[in-house]
């Protein structure tokens, strides 16, 4: 600990504070614009400019590590001016005219300071200097007017995205916030993560969703969990007037306020048609129904074909909405067919795997922020699953290595440090020709299995270069803290020998031991682990079966949409008109999820609570009361212990619920 | 003791702040009590006296020579004088042709304008005041006290007003100090 006396008052915090958290820390408030809470330390702006006795001159409090003895002053009449001049400095740079900006009046750091510092005008005018406005981007606005350079976007792109799309052109006053080698934002690298927005103290960076929608102060927060995918990162809703106006990252979550533009953006962009009554297919035409007439119908229908119900979920709908899904249908209805959209293509390989070894193989999530080398198998962390990939992408630059094997073009290609393209369908040959280079090395830090493949043949079968493997295979071996992360390209195979294969290349590289579990997979959309818990992994094969579907919110897939085209009768739950819902026999609108509470387990098996933040239009029900009521008319009771119906079966990752 | 003197001009301005002023409603009557209003836009007198005032009030900031003329009037007429709004403490939303300058501005508005004929030209006649950049009122005279806002809010005008007229120095801070 150390010891400190900051405007007279005995502080002490622990080794390596910054005075300014310091200072936070025990309520003192020390003006800034440049330092950010969750991104390093940057020394720009000089707002934060203490006396510390000894000290030849102010120092900047914001990159001052805090020492014993160490006293410090905050506001004295020099600290004072000196803030009151640069403020009129930043002031006076650029087009910092108030009265036409988006974040003026309470949302705006640089006037909220100003006004701290009690000032009624700046004694230094602007010079009256264009600079460029970048209006290239869907989803938010540069304006170089605006900026005080305080490089907190330019940070958070690469701290948080691990983007390093933002960067900065020219020199002094002349310098601007620039995308790559000053290219329009929106055909730069940028990949629309906003954390940029969420981080700028001014209105440089301008929300388009939620510009002129209201100050903070307007708005309602609602603290949530994103359902773009099974990392659940953790969101703000912030609404008015029940409308959601904008999404930011909750720093408190294990994401720490990043967010993808799946979280941030596209659930705000939705361009599909709400269904707002239930419908009935009367005389080939969809017709307004009631509920009760939607539901006596489908339980009328259902009733007389017992034998043939097949019934799909979203893995997006809620644990519960899951769970009770599972009952009514599978527990209670004894339907031919129970399972989810996904049909266990990003899960039930390894909850085999987990199944006969009895324990969970995968670890969480923040194994990739001390991985030193990360082997990416099977997922393009670009496309799905952003944020995992800012994980890596982020550590990259402190020398983690990265190796890919995906026989697919992968989004992260190019920053990899190996690059393994094998024929599609032979993981097992890439995984046991790694194993061999490396027990023929005698690298192997776990158990060695004695009738390992030569490699030769196997790099027959991948037709992979024999120098690519052993570079990656020692790579690998010389990593103090690997870790694989895997997805879909790998598990949807359904071959369980490359699944174990993978298992045992984490054991010989030590990424699995005893200690640590140095292997994960992404697994698909919001709460794809909690359907493998399930049991809903199964492959869809339909012919003549009356069939359910609850889509919920989610988007149908050609595939599903084409496995349901000829089936002789359709029910379908959902939020949104889809090619489902054109062909269906009866349709029963539900909430979308920012409608609706409910639980969400993520990739790593943490359970959030997802809470709902607006209120649905009339009529529209939630997916667990729709489903309930469908039990009801069918005369099953639905079993509502979820927390039960998730422990049944060996879990692939630890659960924390 | 006799009331102070108040007197009070527009320049490049909306006349906005004089609105929010007589938007300090019935509390008008209080100030038209404690002081002696001179001349102000809405009233008859037009220039303050000659012979002097206590508190000059200005609005909106200087586009011309015109402008100049009053700035400069104002100050050698007041002991105090004040910056009232944003244009008169920053410039304001006139100020924004400083971006694009006073030619192109003069263009835009004179000449390209939708509203006009293809006969558009930009006034030259030597009565007009000779146009400049936006300045801020102190860019132009010495100011003792600025008042922003855009416009400053009625409470905050009264405030001010009622210090001034007691004698007392107003102090715009906290919830009374906002830029707009």
């Amino acid at each position: 600990m150390v010891n400190l006396t900051i405007n007279g008052k005995q502080i002490e915090v622990t080794e390596g504070t910054t005075v300014l958290n310091a200072a936070r820390q025990n309520g003192i408030k020390i003006p800034t614009l440049c330092d950010h809470p969750h991104l390093t330390p940057y020394g720009g702006c000089r707002l934060c400019m203490v006396e510390i006795k000894g000290m030849r001159v102010p120092m900047a409090a914001c990159t001052m590590p805090a020492s014993n003895g160490m006293i410090v002053e905050t506001d004295t009449p020099a600290l004072k001016k000196s803030r009151n001049v640069v403020l009129s400095l930043l002031f006076s740079e650029r087009n910092h005219f108030c009265p036409f900006c988006q974040v003026s009046g309470g949302d705006c750091e640089l006037q909220n300071t100003a006004y701290d510092e009690e000032m009624t005008h700046w004694p230094m005018q602007p010079q009256w200097t264009n600079f460029p406005v970048d209006t290239s981007h869907p989803y938010f606005i540069l304006d170089n007017n605006r900026c005080i350079l305080c490089r907190r976007c330019i940070r958070a792109c690469a701290e948080m995205s691990g983007n390093f799309t933002l960067g900065v052109e020219e020199r002094g006053a002349a310098t601007i916030v620039v995308a790559d080698t000053n290219v329009p934002l929106g055909q730069s690298t940028c990949v629309s993560c906003g954390s940029c927005v969420q981080v700028c103290p001014t209105g440089a960076l301008i929300d388009r969703q939620s510009a002129y929608l209201g100050h903070e102060k307007n708005l309602t927060v609602t603290r949530s969990i994103c359902r773009g995918c099974s990392l659940g990162c953790g969101i703000l809703v912030h609404t008015r007037d029940n409308h959601i106006v904008k999404i930011t990252g909750d720093y408190e979550n294990e994401n720490a306020g990043t967010l993808c533009k799946t979280g941030r953006f596209l659930a705000l962009n939705e361009q599909r048609t709400r269904l707002t009554t239930p419908l009935k297919r009367v005389a080939g035409q969809l017709t307004a129904t009631s509920w009760d007439d939607a539901l006596a119908t489908l339980a009328e229908k259902f009733s007389a074909s017992k034998d043939k119900v097949a019934a799909v979920a979203s893995t997006r709908l809620s644990v519960e909405a899951l769970s009770t899904f599972k009952s009514l249908f599978a527990d209670g209805l004894q339907a031919k067919q129970v399972t989810s959209v996904e049909e266990g293509r990003p899960t039930a390989l390894q909850s085999m795997v987990a199944d006969q070894l009895g324990e969970a193989i995968e670890g969480k999530l923040d194994t990739l922020r001390t991985a030193d080398c990360v082997l990416l198998v099977g997922v393009d962390l670009t496309t799905t699953h952003e944020v995992a990939g800012f994980y890596i992408k982020r550590n990259l630059p402190k020398g983690t290595r990265l190796i890919i094997i995906d026989p697919n073009e992968n989004g992260m290609d190019g920053l990899a440090n190996i690059n393994l393209k094998p024929r599609a369908g032979t993981d097992v040959a890439v995984f046991s020709a790694i194993e061999a280079v490396i027990v023929k090395e005698g690298l192997a830090r776990g158990a060695v299995d004695e009738n390992i493949v030569s490699l030769k043949s196997a790099l027959a079968v991948c037709e992979l270069n024999v120098q690519d493997v052993t570079d990656a295979a020692r790579m690998l071996a010389e990593a103090v803290a690997p870790i694989i992360v895997y997805g879909k390209g790998l598990t949807a195979s359904g071959n369980p020998g490359a699944m174990e294969a993978l298992v045992r290349l984490a054991n010989v590289i030590g990424a699995s031991d005893s200690e640590r579990k140095g292997l994960l997979s992404v697994k698909g959309e919001s709460n794809s682990l909690a359907a493998a818990l399930l049991g809903l992994v199964d492959q869809l094969e339909v012919k003549d079966e009356a069939v359910y579907v609850a889509v919920g919110d989610d988007f149908v897939s050609k595939r599903l949409a084409s496995k349901l085209e000829k089936v002789p009768y359709l029910v379908v739950q959902a939020s949104y008109e889809s090619a489902l819902t054109e062909r269906a026999d009866i349709v029963l609108p539900v909430n979308i999820w920012a409608e609706e509470s409910g639980y969400v387990l993520n990739a790593e098996g943490r359970l959030q609570f997802a809470s709902a933040a607006v209120t649905a239009p009339e009529g529209i029900r939630s997916n667990v009361d729709v489903l309930k009521d469908v039990a009801r008319k069918l005369g099953v009771t639905v079993n509502d212990d979820w927390r039960a119906a998730l422990t049944k079966r060996t879990s692939v990752v630890e659960l924390e619920m | 003791m006799t009331k102070p003197k108040i007197s009070t001009d527009w320049m490049a301005g909306c006349s906005g702040c004089h609105m929010s002023l007589l938007d300090i409603d019935e509390r008008l009557l209080e100030i038209a009590e404690l002081t002696d209003i001179r001349a102000t836009p809405i009233t008859d007198l037009k220039e303050p006296d000659e012979s002097g005032v206590d508190v000059g009030i200005l609005e909106g900031g200087i586009n011309n020579s015109s402008n100049e003329e009053v700035a400069h009037r104002m100050r050698s007429r007041c002991k105090i004088l004040v910056a009232f709004g944003d244009c008169a403490v920053f410039g304001g939303v006139p100020a924004l042709r400083n971006m694009c300058g006073t030619e192109e501005a003069l263009k835009r508005a004179y000449v390209e304008a939708e509203s006009n004929d293809d006969q558009g030209f930009i006034p030259s006649d030597p009565e007009l005041a000779v146009m400049s950049d936006v300045r801020a009122l102190h860019e132009v005279v010495p100011v003792d006290l600025h008042v922003p806002g855009c416009p400053p809010d009625p409470d905050v005008i009264y405030y001010v007003l009622k210090e001034l007229a007691e004698g007392r120095m107003p102090e715009i801070k906290d919830e009374k100090l906002h830029w707009h």
